[in-house]
């Protein structure tokens, strides 16, 4: 809700977030939840929170990463709750530590309901303007300069640009500038980038083809349905009839007059929006077919992939369909599915057939495909290459080391996924405000979240592909069993004052009821043996007491997990403790790493490219061996005195 | 790192003398003290305890002397643990390895000083100066490690670690990608590669017991009659690398001892007084100390003037002395009179020299090498040797992998048999340096076709 648009040196905002995809909706929400007089900055006020690759949200830590976003008073899992048309939960077979909540989306619902809620949200303006450039005083950024040559100001700035600057799309040989088909790209701000002495590279990455629905034959597809019980992302329940997708034209609610409630409409059904996990709709399963490999290994040399055409890296764990024929050459076939972009729409995304090939070869390939025999297209794929800025040269906080008070979050810092872009998005608004406060920058660990290990990896390592996150890069992810997120970062979510005091003592309640009953479950007994015991044995929550089964299925579940699983978990905080003083030793800013005697060369090298934040950090950095920390220690102690711990 | 683990480490210098050093520091030092010298009262804190060293299986090793710092009055800061065993290689070599054996960690280098710093046990003047020193030691084990590990540890180090990581890329595959087209998860693949790679690493750690010769030096003994050219020898052969030169005391005829490398061996090199049967007191006295020596050497140079008559032995000299562990140098080949003494212990290998002209040495590096090369290695470890610290580490990634396996056959959730193969490659990491990741990822995506 805004309280008049600020323009001009004389009049800044406290932050100012350029960008408006799934990190910069984050990023301007915490910050105004915060407190913070916030502005962000579009070039399309009708591409908020776009999903521009499959409609998806969630899976394998990604699932994990949307309910940690939850906790920390984030907005993805509730517009995800809410206009999503599937779930399902993934890895059901395994253990809870890797199970993972996916939903398929109504891609403009989403978008509808994340506008509404930027709409509504206090201290919060919107306005339409391609940020052009950055103002710099000195080492310090100030403000931006828009595309209509109006200049905006603020004590810090978040970026996100995602794939925008210098944006361009391939379709074969056929190239066209954009951030994104049907969006333009942003050519200025790079240079602006270069200017304060940020490094920029490029990276590829790309999205497949969209078709018709009523052009596929779904008699010959197999169908993939939703979970009758659908497991949700949001820690509150999002079920009750308040909470029913709409989007409301006033503040008032006028739920009474059907036609002022926002809803997409459905022919056969009455005129109500849908309940989270009401009415699902399916996503199919097609293959490649016979001669598909024939046609893409024909026209490789018209790949801009293989012809050198693009210069940017793609992802591994995405590869185009060339690389897939050519790579696995003796795989016969390649699994697809069909995702449905929305309930009122008739586009279908076609999950693993990402390509860069020619328009005509795509068709030809479409048509291959069972299922897609007399298929329409409606867009075809594309690759689109992009700057972004390597992310080790930002700080933990997320705040750039070569300039002070900027921000970046999402694709510029190298990553992939809306998930991860959203997860940046809330760190950064919320350091953003710390920033200008004087408080301490909100800095996850490793071991306490997805985040933490996410921002350091990016900060720690850097990426040479668009960084996606998988539950295998999180050393401690039996700790991060998906409905433990709010309970791993109550500390957090209360110092940094995340949620309302209400969802607060919710959170406090639940977490002390988890623990008194993995306590008591231990030292009450049954048959001459503790409950601890049963459980471990039986794995069946009727070995509960009888107590407990009036507890609720959140406190239950959890109570299970860390019983049953105690000797792993307990295994992994035995590691963190080990870990955890050497994180504790600062290093200074602007800590000189060339002045320490004794270190190898290789790692002085390393470190003062990296310039880490911390020992912790410090001994994560590849090339970086136990004796430099030990050089490093002695050194701080000498320079520093106890005062360095 | 501190804190958390009891490290141990040998304070006083490697190789022979009258008392040895071990130190431990760390949480664990008062239980321990009491288990290993089976008291049932603790240690005085401060006071020097004659008791037997007794080892997990109720073996005693030797005579030691116990000394225990309380928290807050030892030279690191925490409670200490200081044991003085008879200085000879192979008890401290024990004692050490029953030290890892009941859950001490051996030290990274320096890292007493760290403790020690840490716990504000030094004071700031001395800061930089012990900066100094844990860098001159830690190059030098660094380079030592290095050694190794671009030599045959390294590579079959990173050969088993690599396929480690292809045995958790085949069960992560299915964690992280699980809507992903992938063959049927398998057990049985997993496993048995596992019990393979448990084995293999099991022979390596057999392999420690050559650890000493790593660690101490591969003791070799330079005999030969008086004049010869055995000093000529030892200084052509350690000149440039001598790395410490100690006079030893003991005898009235002092002898000279040095370090040297050949290839990627360390050799402790003796010189020992010449074999001269009537020579005077003070030279049997010198042979009776090179007898003694070669008890416990692991390999000879026995050095001939070729222009002189063959020596003659000593019988328990002689009888040490194989083809295997003894080379025969026939040195002064530059002189008019020298001849042949190819029909001299014909079975050993023979090698000219002339030290004079500094010819014959690169041939005698060379058979020595292929001696020490083939006496030491052998079938199933590839020729590989590893120290106490990295079987400290097999042993302990061989006991996760263990339990990896024995979850792979009941069937146990695959998340927590990976959880098990990191900790292995967590301890694997501790030879040959972390193991990022990535290394994993890349195997995951070059055996599987992944992705949307």
């Amino acid at each position: 809700m805004s309280s008049g648009l600020k323009f001009g040196k004389g009049h800044p905002y406290d932050v100012i977030v350029c960008g408006a995809g799934h990190a910069g909706c984050e990023a301007a929400l915490a910050s105004a939840r915060l407190g913070a007089n916030t502005l962000m900055l579009t070039g399309n006020l009708d591409t908020i929170a776009q999903m521009s690759c499959n409609p998806a949200i969630g899976g394998q830590a990604k699932g994990h990463m949307v309910r940690e976003i939850d906790a920390l008073g984030g907005e993805m899992a509730i517009n995800t709750d809410t206009t999503a048309i599937q779930f399902r939960l993934l890895n059901a077979s395994k253990g809870p530590a890797v199970q993972a909540p996916r939903a398929q989306c109504d891609k403009k619902a989403y978008q509808y309901r994340m506008k509404h809620v930027l709409e509504l949200q206090e201290n919060l303006d919107l306005f339409q303007a391609m940020v052009q450039g950055l103002i710099y005083e000195g080492s310090k950024v100030v403000g931006v300069r828009t595309n209509l040559e109006v200049e905006f100001y603020a004590r810090t700035v978040v970026v996100t640009t995602g794939t925008f600057l210098r944006g361009l799309m391939h379709v074969g040989k056929n190239t066209n500038k954009g951030g994104r088909m049907g969006d333009f790209s942003e050519e200025g701000l790079s240079g602006s980038f270069l200017e304060a002495g940020i490094e920029l590279e490029r990276l590829k990455t790309g999205t497949p083809a969209r078709i018709l629905g009523s052009s596929i034959d779904f008699s010959q597809l197999e169908e993939q349905k939703g979970d009758i019980d659908p497991t949700l992302f949001a820690f509150y329940d999002t079920r009750g009839i308040e909470n029913m997708f709409h989007v409301e034209q006033s503040e008032k609610n006028v739920r009474n007059s059907e036609h002022e409630l926002f809803h997409v409409e459905h022919p056969h059904q009455r005129k109500l929006g849908w309940l989270p996990g009401q009415e699902q709709v399916s996503c199919w399963m097609t293959y490649t077919g016979a001669t598909t490999r024939q046609v893409v290994t024909d026209n490789l040399h018209l790949s801009p992939m293989y012809s050198g055409q693009i210069e940017g890296t793609g992802p591994r764990y995405c590869p185009s369909i060339e690389d897939k024929f050519v790579r696995f050459a003796d795989k016969e076939r390649h699994m697809l599915f069909l995702e449905p972009e929305g309930r009122n729409t008739n586009e279908w995304y076609i999950n693993g057939l990402s390509t860069s090939l020619p328009f005509g070869v795509q068709l030809d390939m479409l048509r291959s495909i069972e299922g897609l025999e007399g298929v329409h297209m409606m867009r075809p794929a594309y690759a689109v290459e992009y700057d972004f800025a390597p992310p080790t040269q930002l700080f933990s906080s997320l705040e750039s080391k070569k300039v002070e008070n900027l921000f970046f979050a999402g694709q510029i810092n190298g990553t992939s996924g809306y998930e991860e872009a959203a997860g940046q998005g809330l760190i950064a608004g919320v350091n953003a405000v710390q920033k200008i406060r004087g408080q301490e920058a909100l800095v996850l660990k490793r071991h306490e979240a997805y985040l933490g290990v996410l921002i350091d990896d990016l900060v720690t390592k850097g990426t040479k592909e668009p960084y996606r996150m998988f539950s295998s890069r999180a050393e401690h992810r039996l700790l991060f069993n998906h409905p433990s997120a709010e309970l791993r970062l109550l500390d957090t979510i209360e110092s940094m004052q995340l949620v309302d005091e209400q969802r607060l003592k919710r959170i406090k309640e639940k977490s002390s009821k988890v623990l008194e009953w993995t306590d008591r479950l231990e030292l009450e007994r049954k048959a001459g043996e503790s409950y601890a015991l049963h459980l471990r044995r039986s794995h069946s929550q009727e070995d509960f007491p009888e107590a407990m089964k009036a507890e609720s299925k959140e406190v239950r579940e959890e109570v299970h997990y860390r019983v049953v699983f105690k000797g792993y978990l307990d295994r992994e905080l035995k590691q963190i403790e080990k870990l955890k003083h050497i994180d504790k030793i600062k290093l200074p800013e602007g800590f000189d790493f060339s002045e320490v005697k004794g270190l190898r060369s290789e790692s002085a090298q390393k470190l003062i490219e990296i310039a880490p934040s911390s020992l912790g950090q410090a001994s994560r950095i590849s090339g970086v061996n136990p004796a430099d920390i030990s050089i490093l220690m002695v050194h701080l102690e000498a320079r520093y005195g106890k005062s360095a711990r | 790192m501190p804190a958390a683990d009891t490290i141990v480490a040998l304070s006083s210098p490697a190789g022979e003398s009258a008392i040895a050093l071990i130190r431990l520091t760390g949480p664990a030092c008062a239980e321990l003290a009491l288990a290993i010298t089976q008291r049932s009262k603790p240690l005085k804190k401060r006071y020097a305890h004659f008791a037997k060293y007794i080892d997990v299986n109720g073996k005693q090793i030797d005579e030691c002397v116990f000394t225990y710092y309380i928290d807050g009055q030892s030279f690191t800061g925490e409670s200490m643990l200081e044991i003085a065993p008879h200085g000879n290689p192979m008890i401290v070599q024990k004692i050490l390895a029953d030290l890892m054996a009941r859950g001490c960690r051996p030290a990274e280098p320096g890292e007493f000083t760290r403790t020690a710093f840490l716990n504000g046990r030094m004071d700031l003047s001395q800061a930089e100066a012990i900066s100094d020193l844990i860098r001159a030691r830690s190059d030098r084990s660094l380079e030592v490690a290095q050694r190794q590990l671009h030599g045959s540890v390294g590579r079959k180090m990173s050969e088993l670690t690599e396929r480690l990581l292809g045995v958790m890329a085949q069960l992560e595959a299915y964690i992280d990608f699980p809507e992903e087209d992938l063959p049927g998860e398998d057990q049985v693949g997993p496993a048995s590669e596992l019990r393979k790679l448990t084995e293999e690493m099991g022979d390596l750690i057999e392999t420690q017991r050559y650890s000493a010769l790593l660690h101490e030096g591969i003791k070799t003994l330079i005999i030969g009659e008086p004049n010869v050219g055995k000093s000529s020898l030892i200084n052509a052969l350690t000149g440039a690398e001598r790395s410490i030169v100690s006079d030893m005391p003991g005898t009235t005829r002092d002898y000279i001892s040095a370090f040297m490398m050949v290839g990627p061996w360390r050799i402790e090199i003796l010189d020992t007084a010449g074999l001269h049967e009537a020579g005077d007191a003070i030279e049997k006295i010198g042979i009776v100390h090179t007898i003694e020596q070669s008890e416990t050497a692991d390999f000879f140079l026995l050095v001939l003037d070729a222009n002189m008559p063959s020596p003659t032995l000593p019988d328990s000299l002689l009888r040490r002395m194989n083809p295997a562990n003894t080379i025969v140098i026939e040195n002064k080949k530059d002189l008019p009179s020298a001849q042949s003494f190819a029909d001299y212990l014909p079975n050993f290998k023979h090698v000219s020299t002339s030290l004079l002209e500094r010819t014959g040495l690169a041939e005698l590096r060379e058979t020595w090498q292929k001696s020490i090369d083939d006496s030491l290695t052998h079938g199933q470890s590839d020729g590989v040797v590893v120290n106490a610290r990295h079987a400290a580490s097999l042993i302990e990634a061989v006991d996760a992998l263990g339990l990896a396996s024995s979850k792979l056959k009941s069937g146990d959730h695959s998340e927590l048999i990976v959880a098990d193969m990191r900790d292995a490659v967590e301890h694997i990491g501790q030879v040959v340096g972390r193991v990022d990741n990535e290394r994993m990822l890349d195997r995951l995506f070059k055996q599987f076709c992944i992705g949307k």
